[in-house]
């Protein structure tokens, strides 16, 4: 009985494996579509569009795939994909005007061009082949040249300074990657209702592409499930950040703009993508607006808060949301149809003025020094306003306020950088290392072979006003190969990544939303980070057309010393006057005496009277027919014998 | 042995030999853009509305490879951003909403280049990088930008010379990479670039002859740049005419070129290419117009053969050549005797290898044969 009992049991653990492996397929992929849109400060419109696509674990054999794009779930099966990051940019984010200090400016703010980091779940010997060949795999999946991060001149490994610490981390960026349609494109593709339905239809790629900035990002990150047998779930986040500047007729220019989604995107949006989960449309309000009002309980309150002295809202919001400094109305497009779109304005009625919050310092980077060899870099960290209030929460053992910042930049092998000229600056004065710097880590660039890496952890006084940090550097030489087809134009430093790791930016909301993946990622804590600008170096281009002036005049030189000088030499002046006279002398068939002096010519001796020249010729003729003959019969004798001896 | 191993060698040449009746399988297109920098705008406008003509005639995206060396659409510059025009009437914006763009920038090299046609890629490389057209293909390769005496520079860096494109080509025609290539090339001097071709299929179409420059169409004020060259202008006023199932032929389009417009004398070299043009309709090349097979019965698996057969006898007739109607006479219509007739070199070789196991001393039979061969050398050598 016992040994009955003992073969059910593995059978039992089938069956509810089975049953589990059937339950998670009927759970299925969850796909959401949301659209935040916020007015900014400087008359300018955010639209921040966001969808998000959960594949649940299934067992990693034969996963159907129903919402989920295939090419996504097939990357990361392929490549042992844990975490990765992709961003087309174009346009610079204004933490100033913009906000530096909330989730979607620290999640959407990216560095020109493209970036990509990866977080691979193999052994660390294969995590570079694994790179390289995603690379490849992502630039024929997006229509970019992204294969170029495969060469590790390009990339970096990161270990602390990027924010996820991870041995397996990749990073690359490519500043002067083009961004358009055909980028959006196949990034449109990965959507189930791709740009036909929903909230992606108000993507007009003119209207896009004509903005101050835009950044198109697609984040996935596995999700283990847990049991065994069964795979990772993936989540798949793709957001596209536009700032737009809606179009007045107003003379006023205190006045914000008054805007609506037809008058932005040219477009308005006709029903939800009917395979999303969830289709919402959210407006932010900044500022003084979010402090206005209380009391959102009664009706009239409500209706007040969307049709007040200030602005209205051409539709009556399906809820608000107070958020500590903002508010949030929500609408859900699911009602609208093609009789009645879904077409929110915005009119404001008096002039309003706000401010973003901000990150605790503003960093920007510049070049230093003047002419071809070298230069230095720097990289300023400056005050906000928002640092007071940020101020105090930092305080280290020794009562000290600080502020951490995190600076991470890598700089191509050309940049030879001098690590030991390394100076830090604060509030104008040089410091010396220990006093601010806290941690270091340096990877130098290998010519041709590697690209170099600074990480550096610094720690401020919460009172400081500005700090700099310089180094110097020396220009490479490129071989001439390795030069692009517009080096005149210059070479690009990549972004330079500051991060603050102890803040974070969230959005406080009063209620429970965990509905809303967007409302959600905004409410977990992320990292407050700003990158800086792309450097521009001009390294010296050789004149491309001097290998050729070269080769002509060297060539010119060469003809006319070799031809005058043979000349010389060769030239028997008497000759000539002799051969013409012997020429007038003998008067011969002229067909004959062309052979006889052709002949001679070839044999390099004098001519010979053709008579004795000809049964000569015949006999070394002969001769050598007959050597080839006695050749090939010895060589049939040898055959045969070989052959007969074989058995 | 050894014998054997000949009659094999033989057998595999005969079955080489007969590679160019394969009937016309897919289409294919590649169009390059090798001009960088914004006054160069006209280059990528041309090689778009090639690209948007061979769509709209049915070649799918995954089967073009495009390949454009700058992004003049969302350049700086571009006053309509993502939009690129080849009229000045802005009517057609050939940007459009799906562009699939599979060389880029700093990729489109002469290297890259000879790569896709050749078809030597890296491990890594996406299959919507690659060119994977095989015996049955008709590709059309087009090319713009700046040219001279047998070269096209790509990006003002490089040069792809026409002993390049010749040894590319040739390479293809070995790989068995094409059935029939049509290279269509809008540069100055772009007859020069075809003198080096050797291999039979190719057809070529240059904008203009030796000692001549090929001209723009037209300025728009508003992009402020030259958007389209004549012979490409000329080429797409051809085909906005037609549509898919248009029967023009490569004749017509031909004859269409009038050099007073062109400003230069458009060339063809059609001593390589076997059909007549005037039977050839274009869409062999800028189209892919797929035959149907009307069946009375069900499908049924392994009846390759005989559906193979319709597809010749339904096609023009230029395309049919002797070895196809032989073939067609000999396939009987019996279903289970086409499903037993194989290849004639596999038939050859199991005969002589079934001839081969019955006979039991072979090694005397070589022996023999050798001494055969010495004799018949020795005769051979005295007579000389």
């Amino acid at each position: 009985m016992a040994c009955l009992v003992r073969s059910w049991i593995p059978l039992l653990f089938l069956q509810s494996f089975l049953v589990a492996i059937a339950f998670g397929s009927n759970e299925g992929e969850e796909f959401s579509e949301e659209l935040l849109l916020k007015p900014l400060p400087d008359r300018k419109v955010l639209a921040h569009f966001h969808f998000e696509n959960r594949a649940p674990p299934s067992n990693s054999h034969g996963r159907n795939h129903h919402l989920f794009p295939k090419a996504i779930s097939q990357l990361v099966q392929k490549f042992r994909v844990k975490e990765m990051e992709l961003s087309f940019t174009q346009g610079r984010w204004n933490h100033e005007h913009w906000g530096g200090f909330d989730p979607l400016s620290s999640m959407n703010a990216k560095p020109v061009g493209v970036e990509l980091w990866a977080v691979f779940d193999v052994p660390q010997s294969q995590v570079d082949i694994s790179w390289k060949n995603l690379t490849h795999a992502l630039s024929g999946l997006f229509c970019a040249s992204i294969n170029f991060l495969e060469s590790s001149t390009s990339y970096a490994a990161p270990t602390w300074g990027f924010g996820t610490n991870s041995d397996k981390l990749r990073y690359g960026s490519l500043p002067r990657e083009a961004v358009c349609t055909e980028n959006l494109t196949p990034w449109l593709k990965l959507l189930p209702c791709r740009d036909k339905d929903g909230i992606s239809a108000l993507m007009n790629r003119p209207s896009v592409y004509r903005g101050f900035y835009h950044s198109q990002r697609l984040h996935l990150s596995t999700v283990e499930s847990g049991q065994e047998g069964l795979g990772s779930g993936i989540v798949l986040e793709q957001t596209l950040t536009v700032v737009i500047q809606p179009e007045t007729t107003s003379v006023e220019t205190n006045m914000q703009p008054s805007w609506s989604l037809s008058s932005l995107f040219g477009r308005k949006v006709v029903g939800s993508c009917v395979l999303a989960k969830s289709s919402n449309v959210y407006l932010q309000l900044e500022g003084r607006l979010g402090h206005e009002s209380k009391n959102v309980d009664t009706e009239i309150e409500a209706h007040k808060l969307w049709m007040n002295s200030d602005f209205d809202l051409s539709l009556k919001p399906d809820r608000v949301i107070r958020e500590s400094s903002s508010l949030l109305f929500i609408f859900d497009i699911d009602k609208s149809s093609d009789s009645e779109p879904f077409d929110l304005g915005l009119t404001w009625k008096l002039p309003s003025k706000w401010s973003c919050e901000q990150a605790p310092l503003h960093a920007s980077r510049f070049l230093m020094g003047s002419g071809n060899e070298r230069g230095a870099i720097a990289i300023l960290l400056k005050a906000t306003e928002s640092q007071e209030k940020l101020s105090g929460r930092n305080l280290t053992t020794d009562g000290r306020c600080t502020i951490k910042a995190n600076i991470f930049q890598i700089f191509p092998w050309y940049i030879k950088v001098y690590y030991h000229t390394l100076q830090i600056f604060v509030d104008q004065q040089q410091k010396t290392d220990s006093e601010v710097l806290k941690k270091i880590n340096v990877s130098p660039s290998t010519d041709k072979v590697s690209s170099g890496m600074l990480e550096m952890m610094l720690e401020l006084p919460c009172e400081v006003k500005s700090a700099a940090i310089s180094i110097e550097y020396d220009k490479g030489f490129l071989h001439i190969d390795e030069y692009p087809p517009d080096a005149n134009q210059g070479f690009d430093i990549p972004s330079a990544l500051i991060s603050f790791p102890s803040h974070h930016a969230s959005l406080d909301f009063q209620e429970e939303l965990s509905k809303s993946p967007l409302l959600s990622s905004f409410k977990e804590k992320s990292l407050v980070r700003s990158y800086t600008e792309v450097l521009l170096v001009p390294l010296t281009t050789p004149d491309f057309s001097m290998p050729y002036n070269v080769i002509t005049i060297t060539c010119t030189i060469f003809a006319l010393y070799f031809g005058s000088l043979l000349n010389v030499l060769r030239r028997r002046i008497g000759e000539e006057e002799r051969f013409l006279k012997s020429q007038a002398g003998k008067k011969r068939g002229g067909l004959k005496q062309l052979l006889s002096r052709l002949t001679a010519k070839i044999r390099g001796r004098p001519i010979e009277a053709p008579s004795s020249e000809s049964p000569a010729a015949e006999s070394s003729f002969l001769s050598s027919k007959l050597i080839f003959k006695i050749i090939l019969v010895a060589g049939a004798a040898a055959a045969w014998q070989y052959f007969s001896t074989d058995k | 042995m050894k014998f054997l191993i000949l009659v094999m060698l033989l057998c595999y040449s005969f079955a080489f030999s007969s590679g160019d009746t394969t009937i016309h399988t897919n289409n294919w297109a590649v169009l390059v853009c090798t001009s960088r920098f914004w006054f160069n705008y006209r280059h990528m406008a041309n090689t778009l509305s090639l690209y948007r003509t061979v769509k709209r005639l049915g070649i799918p995206d995954e089967r073009i490879i495009l390949m454009l060396a700058d992004d003049m659409a969302c350049n700086a510059r571009n006053e309509y951003p993502a939009q690129v025009f080849n009229n000045e009437n802005h009517k057609l914006n050939l940007y459009g909403d799906n562009v699939e763009v599979d060389y880029r920038g700093y990729e489109v090299t002469v290297e890259n280049f000879l790569r896709v046609l050749t078809g030597r890629h890296e491990n890594a490389v996406p299959r919507s990088k690659r060119l994977l057209s095989d015996e049955g293909s008709h590709i059309l390769l087009y090319m713009t930008g700046h040219g001279g005496d047998e070269f096209l520079k790509f990006q003002d860096a490089e040069e792809l010379q026409s002993h390049d494109l010749a040894d590319a080509v040739k390479q293809m025609k070995e790989k068995r990479r094409f059935k029939e290539l049509m290279i269509m090339v809008d540069t100055c001097q772009a007859a020069t670039l075809f003198n080096q071709l050797q291999s039979p299929g190719v057809l070529a179409i240059g904008s203009s002859l030796k000692g001549e420059n090929s001209y723009s169409h037209h300025l728009d004020s508003d992009v402020g740049v030259s958007v389209v060259d004549r012979f490409t202008y000329y080429t797409l006023a051809f085909f906005e005419r037609l549509n898919i199932y248009d029967n023009a032929s490569l004749n017509s389009l031909f004859r269409s070129y009038d050099p007073k417009l062109l400003m230069s004398t458009a060339y063809y070299r059609t001593d390589l290419y076997q059909p007549h043009l005037a039977e050839v309709p274009v869409t062999n090349f800028f189209g892919s117009v797929m035959e149907t097979i009307h069946t009375d019965s069900v499908y049924k698996a392994f009846s390759s053969k005989t559906s193979n057969n319709k597809i010749n006898s339904e096609m023009p007739v230029n395309q049919l050549s002797e070895h196809d109607e032989l073939q067609k006479a000999n396939i009987p219509n019996d279903e289970l005797k086409t499903e037993k007739q194989k290849c004639p070199y596999t038939q050859m070789r199991v005969d002589l290898h079934e001839k081969l196991e019955k006979f039991e001393n072979v090694d005397t039979v070589v022996n023999l044969g050798i001494a055969v061969m010495v004799f018949v050398v020795m005769i051979s050598s005295s007579l000389l």
